[in-house]
């Protein structure tokens, strides 16, 4: 999947691309539903015969072969001394037909499940390797939307309007083939209501759809009134609104109520409506097939199984139109699927590059601005880390350096004409994406913790860690302590469903998860900021000996975190405003040193009061 | 509470019997007349569905044997004179079934909704939002369809199998007996099924809610998983969710495709025994064939009503779940309630006896509080006492999560004291209605909450009655009337769902705006964490030292200037109050408060 398919989807490909390796299911699915339909309809051809020839005296209207052959097994005679055969053929089809039936339902929900399955695993594998910036400009919910109502959509189309539609028409064109067999006018006349009805079923429905549409809409804002209301609750209560969210309420439900029931006004006319020309159908029938049997052109099994297959026929037939307009729903649903599938992937260059990683690393007259921003982010940024150093990064909400750390690590890839950020004087853009984030550890400001173990979510990035690897880790990121608060320990469930970690315990789940990884860059993008300055000061004494040949990139607020890295930068609105060790940044009595002064002047202020 | 507990626990038990259907009692009521009605026209259905048989077999009996067409008309006319009244009574029977089905389903909405709006802050915290909205949502939906349809269809597939069990027996008694005694078989059958695809389709439901959850965790987490460069992972372990939901599914519409092909097979079989012994019958002359012809209807015909029979029963125990949360959200009492005194003299949440209302002058004071959060077991006030004369200005600092808000909670009476008293005004707290207090008092949210609607609606929620004037000069305090004079259509401008329309910070000044509409002598602030741009970040500044001044305030503050001038500053950490005092002396002890200051300073830098 990692190969970027350039191809962008229509309407048709994306559909065909879904159902590929599908296509055998379905082709047996339409083969068993020809089966049933037949084995449907031979029953009452069975009682026809038996009424007219085995209870009455008449000619079997059966193929030639078949009247050959009871002649030869001894003919009416035989059959009234054995009735129970007719029994038994009815019995043996019944059999058949459930065969048939089970075989049907059965393939044509593995054919659906498989594609919904193959659909889920192509959209999950598609978005993982979608750039993080579409994620920012999408919503969650909607994403999440599209990959699951969507699929269902698309899912019910294929398994179940289409093959529907199909078994319909198969019913329809087989009983009427039947009926011409019995008897030519009344088949005809069967046979013309049938448009009759499905032409009131379609105009209905799409008369309708619109009053349901509606119905949906009006619900959603019903349920967005309850919504706003309860997530609003403190608003709601300090302002003493409600009575206000009250009377707001109401008029919506009743509105919504009294719209319904006006649906279900019209929903009942057509029901009767249909009921009343199956009625019509069922009379013409009895009554010209009365007529016709008085005449003698109709026998009385001729006539039962009309009535049968006019049974038989009429609620498929009224179903169409309701099939159709969920069918038009369809197109709906394949093209917000298109979006998220022509949306495209991360891609590397053709030869991507896998340098050694353990090299100095330069940014470069970097600059850059987020797409859905015009503000430039960050503005000419110059400086280089050298090989196994620590550098400390300085720098205010919105100064730009956690921009710099995802550029490096290319979750936003930096243009070309931007500058240029190299490790060990390749291009980053030139090395392999993956390659290079293995490389690149970062621990996040808000670590996400995905629903497992402890343990697990700590080993995540090397498979192959073990849990002495994952103790070590967690000892020198310390988070032990905590661990051994948790009745389950490592075992303990995190994440959505499992139990919520405090921020400063997430970050230190984060650190120890990257000290199992041990990669040759290590970030820490205000890593340690929700765990308290003693804490902050046991990791980093810790992690001293670990890091010795990495490279580090530290960003903290607390100058003590800082100090004591080989060269510090301070960062400001996007730009590097100072630059050099601890020391230097002090004489210089910039920023830095403002900073520094605060962060201590308390410290004097409160010597002198102790 | 407990105590309240253990015998709605009790009342559960006793009413489970009835399928949880005299709990609904109070909502049927008013619905008794037009229910007895659908129960009548649901009987009368099915003896139009066992009369249709009939009357063809009486076209075989009388026409077609005899081979006359005398009386043809007037069969006929009765033909269409039974699909007349057939229609006229389906028509009733859906729309009056449909009518009760909605009128039930406000009601219960309306229930609901009105209950909680008297519900405490314990309510909301301890049950998230998804969650009651499922129960005002579609918990009522599911009891609505359960009172009107399900009701239905038991009635009328009750009555039509004994219409049609009787019709067999008056007719041929010999011939009845082996479609009845086909009956229980198909019930057991139908029954088994039904349990165990009811069961499987539950664990269709959870694997899919987990995938679900899947994407969830892909796409929240993404960062993180580009970062650690995990996708393979991720990508196998969802494979292995989207394998487990198939082979489910498929083992769903394995046992569904046999129950459905087994049912169709029975009927099948009971119209071969049928046409075996309804045929000798008929060749000895006992029985004419139009009868045996009703007899096959009646055979392939009587599974269907079976199947929802036993449906319906199955829905009925299943509805269960649904009724008791819906019940239980009616009958939560509230951790915050008006004795009926105050009730009678200040009016109740929804009625406001304003002629018997005080105004607030704005002293507060916490005496000897102690406090736990009603699902907590720790106390995270203890004899807290703390005066706060009117117009002081009071800052409450801490880190995200730390619980900042509860001293907010108790002066707002969003939650009680424990212990000890709440003085407003040098009176409890309790003495007074919660709407008085909420009334005067002005709020404004860390995320500005504003409501689907106008601009005017939204700024009204301060100030019902308030008019244009009073609202541009609300606007202009706060600087904020840039920000509706921007809109094309000004104050009826709509703010779209949740105030999506406009920007955060817009949304922060409105907010600004309607907590001072009404002018209140106290004043509530929790202040924006999230960036804004800089222009807004300085009107919002300025629009809080302009909204405090001479008013008693207190403020959740994250921002430097904010907590600087404040009268008193109270710190907090882990839930408690760990230091109090002006800023000076705060920052000379050198201690937690000195600590998020000088973080807070580089940040801001």
């Amino acid at each position: 999947m990692k190969t970027n398919e350039k191809k962008k989807y229509t309407r048709r490909s994306l559909l065909l691309f879904f159902c590929r390796g599908n296509k055998r299911w379905w082709l047996v699915t339409v083969l068993f539903a020809l089966g049933l339909t037949i084995f449907d309809l031979i029953s009452p051809k069975i009682i026809e015969y038996t009424v007219d020839s085995v209870i009455g005296d008449k000619e079997g209207n059966i193929p030639a072969f078949l009247n050959a052959w009871i002649a030869g097994i001894g003919g009416r005679d035989y059959l009234r001394s054995h009735f129970y055969l007719v029994a038994a053929a009815i019995a043996i089809v019944a059999v058949l037909g459930a065969v048939m039936r089970y075989a049907f339902r059965l393939t044509d929900q593995i054919a659906a499940e498989k594609l919904t399955e193959r659909t889920r695993n192509t959209l999950f594998s598609h978005i993982s390797h979608l750039p993080f910036s579409w994620f920012s400009e999408n919503h969650t919910g909607d994403i999440i939307q599209r990959c699951t109502s969507d699929v269902e959509n698309i899912r019910m189309f294929l398994s179940e309007q289409l093959v529907q539609l199909f078994q319909t028409i198969l019913l329809i064109g087989l009983s009427i083939y039947f009926m011409l067999g019995i008897q030519v006018p009344l088949a005809l006349v069967s046979a013309a209501f049938i448009p009759i009805v499905m032409a009131a079923s379609i105009a209905f429905h799409g008369f309708i759809a619109p009053s349901f549409m509606k119905a949906d809409e009006m619900e959603g804002e019903l349920s967005s009134i309850v919504q706003e209301n309860l997530t609003g609750v403190r608003v709601v209560r300090a302002f003493g609104r409600e009575r206000y969210e009250k009377d707001r309420f109401e008029k919506k439900n009743a509105a919504y109520t009294a719209h319904w029931i006006r649906l279900m006004g019209k929903m009942s006319a057509f029901w009767v409506s249909g009921n009343a020309i199956s009625t019509v159908k069922t009379l013409v029938v009895v009554a010209l097939g009365t007529y016709f049997c008085v005449h003698g052109s109709l026998t009385p099994g001729g006539f039962i199984a009309f009535i049968s297959y006019n049974a038989l026929l009429s609620q498929p037939v009224r179903n169409v139109g309701r099939i159709i307009t969920q069918m038009s729903r369809t197109g709906i649903a394949i093209d917000r699927l298109c979006y998220v599938m022509n949306a495209e992937e991360e891609n590397d260059n053709n030869k991507a590059l896998t340098p050694p990683m353990d090299r100095s690393i330069t940014f470069d007259h970097v600059a850059f601005s987020y797409e859905n921003g015009n503000e430039e982010v960050l503005h000419d940024v110059s400086f280089t880390i050298p090989a196994g150093k620590t550098v400390g990064i300085l720098g205010g909400t919105g100064s730009g350096k956690s921009t710099l750390m995802y550029l490096l690590d290319r979750l936003y890839e930096l243009p070309e004409d931007q500058g240029s950020i190299e490790i060990g004087g390749v291009n980053v853009r030139d090395i392999d994406r993956t390659y290079l984030r293995k490389n690149i550890g970062i621990v996040l400001q808000e670590p996400y913790l995905f629903s497992r173990t402890l343990a697990e979510n700590i080993s995540i990035a090397d498979e192959d860690a073990d849990m002495d690897a994952v103790r070590e880790a967690s000892n020198i990121a310390s988070l032990d302590e905590a661990v051994r608060r948790f009745s389950k320990g490592y075992e303990t469930y995190v994440g959505e469903r499992g139990v919520t970690l405090s921020g400063g315990q997430k970050q230190r789940a984060a650190i120890a998860q990257m000290l199992v990884k041990k990669p040759p860059v290590m970030i820490f993008d205000d890593s340690l900021s929700a765990v308290d300055a003693e804490t902050d000061a046991k990791i980093r004494e810790a992690l001293k000996d670990k890091l010795s040949a990495a490279t580090v990139i530290l960003i903290a607020h607390r100058i003590t975190t800082l100090m004591e890295a080989d060269e510090i930068i301070v960062l400001s609105n996007g730009r590097v405003a100072e630059q050099g060790t601890h020391e230097e940044l002090l004489k210089k009595n910039g920023i830095y040193r403002k900073v520094y002064d605060m962060q201590t002047a308390g410290l004097s202020a409160g010597e002198k009061t102790a | 509470m407990r105590k309240n507990g253990a015998s709605e626990k009790k009342n559960n038990e006793k009413t489970l019997h009835f399928f949880g259907l005299k709990e609904l009692l109070p909502f049927l009521r008013p619905y008794r007349g037009r229910l007895i009605a659908m129960i009548i026209l649901g009987i009368v259905t099915s003896v139009f569905d066992t009369v249709y048989p009939l009357l063809n077999s009486y076209a075989l009996d009388h026409f077609i044997t005899p081979g006359t067409l005398k009386g043809l008309s007037g069969f006929i006319l009765i033909y269409i004179l039974v699909a007349l009244l057939q229609a006229a009574d389906d028509y009733f029977t859906m729309y009056s079934c449909g009518k009760i089905e909605m009128d039930m389903d406000r009601d219960l909405r309306r229930a609901s909704f009105n209950h909680l709006q008297t519900l405490s802050f314990s309510y909301f915290n301890q049950n998230n939002v998804g969650y009651i909205h499922s129960r005002v949502m579609s918990d009522t939906s599911k009891i609505g369809e359960l009172v009107a349809w399900r009701m239905m269809d038991f009635v009328w597939n009750a009555s039509y199998l004994i219409f049609v069990l009787v019709t067999m027996l008056v007719m041929n008694a010999r011939l009845a007996l082996p479609v009845i005694l086909m009956m229980p078989v198909a019930a057991v059958i139908i029954f088994l099924f039904q349990k165990k695809l009811l069961r499987l389709n539950r664990q269709v439901r959870e694997l899919n809610s987990k995938i679900t959850g899947d994407f969830n965790e892909g796409i929240t987490g993404v960062r993180s998983v580009k970062t650690l460069v995990i996708e393979d992972l991720m990508q196998k372990d969802f494979e292995k969710d989207t394998k487990e939901y198939r082979r489910t599914a498929v083992r769903t519409g394995h046992n569904s495709a046999l129950f459905t092909s087994l049912v169709t097979m029975i009927s099948s079989l009971g119209l071969a025994v049928v046409l075996w012994r309804g045929g000798l019958i008929t060749m000895e002359g006992a029985l004419k064939l139009g009868e045996l012809s009703v007899f096959m209807s009646y055979a392939v015909g009587m599974m269907e009503p079976m199947e929802f029979l036993i449906a319906t029963i199955s829905a009925l125990l299943a509805i269960q779940v649904n009724i008791e949360r819906f019940m239980k959200l009616v009958h939560e009492e509230s951790d915050v309630a008006d004795t009926p005194e105050v009730v009678e003299k200040y009016g109740d949440n929804f009625h406001a006896k304003k002629e018997n209302w005080e105004p607030l002058q704005g002293d507060v004071e916490f005496k000897d509080v102690s406090f736990r959060y009603p699902d907590g077991d720790e106390m995270v006030l203890e004899h807290f006492n703390l005066k706060v004369p009117k117009g002081t200005n009071v800052a409450i600092v801490g880190e995200t999560g730390a619980g900042k808000s509860t001293l907010v909670n108790l002066v707002c009476r969003f939650y009680e004291p424990t212990e000890g008293q709440v003085l407003i005004d040098g009176r409890d707290a309790r003495e007074r209605s919660q709407l008085w207090l909420h009334s005067n008092i002005g709020y404004v949210l860390q995320t500005p909450h504003l409501f689907s609607g106008t601009v005017r609606d939204n700024l009204r929620y301060g100030k019902e009655d308030a008019t244009d004037e009073e609202i541009w000069a609300a606007l202009k305090l706060v600087s904020a009337d840039g920000v509706v004079k921007k809109l094309e259509k000004g104050l009826d401008a709509d703010v779209g769902e949740g105030g999506d329309l406009l920007s955060t910070g817009e949304k922060q000044l409105l907010s600004f705006a309607r907590a001072i509409l009404a002018d209140p002598r106290l004043l509530v602030l929790d202040e924006a964490t999230s960036s804004i741009d800089t222009m807004t970040e300085k009107a919002i500044q300025d629009a809080i030292a302009t909204v405090i001044k001479g008013r008693t305030s207190f403020i959740i503050a994250h921002r430097l200037s904010t907590v600087v001038d404040s009268d008193i500053i109270l710190a907090v950490k882990d839930g408690r109050i760990v230091e109090q005092g002006t800023h000076a002396e705060l920052m000379g002890r050198r201690g937690y408060y000195h600590e998020l200051y000088t973080r807070q300073f580089t940040e801001e830098m």
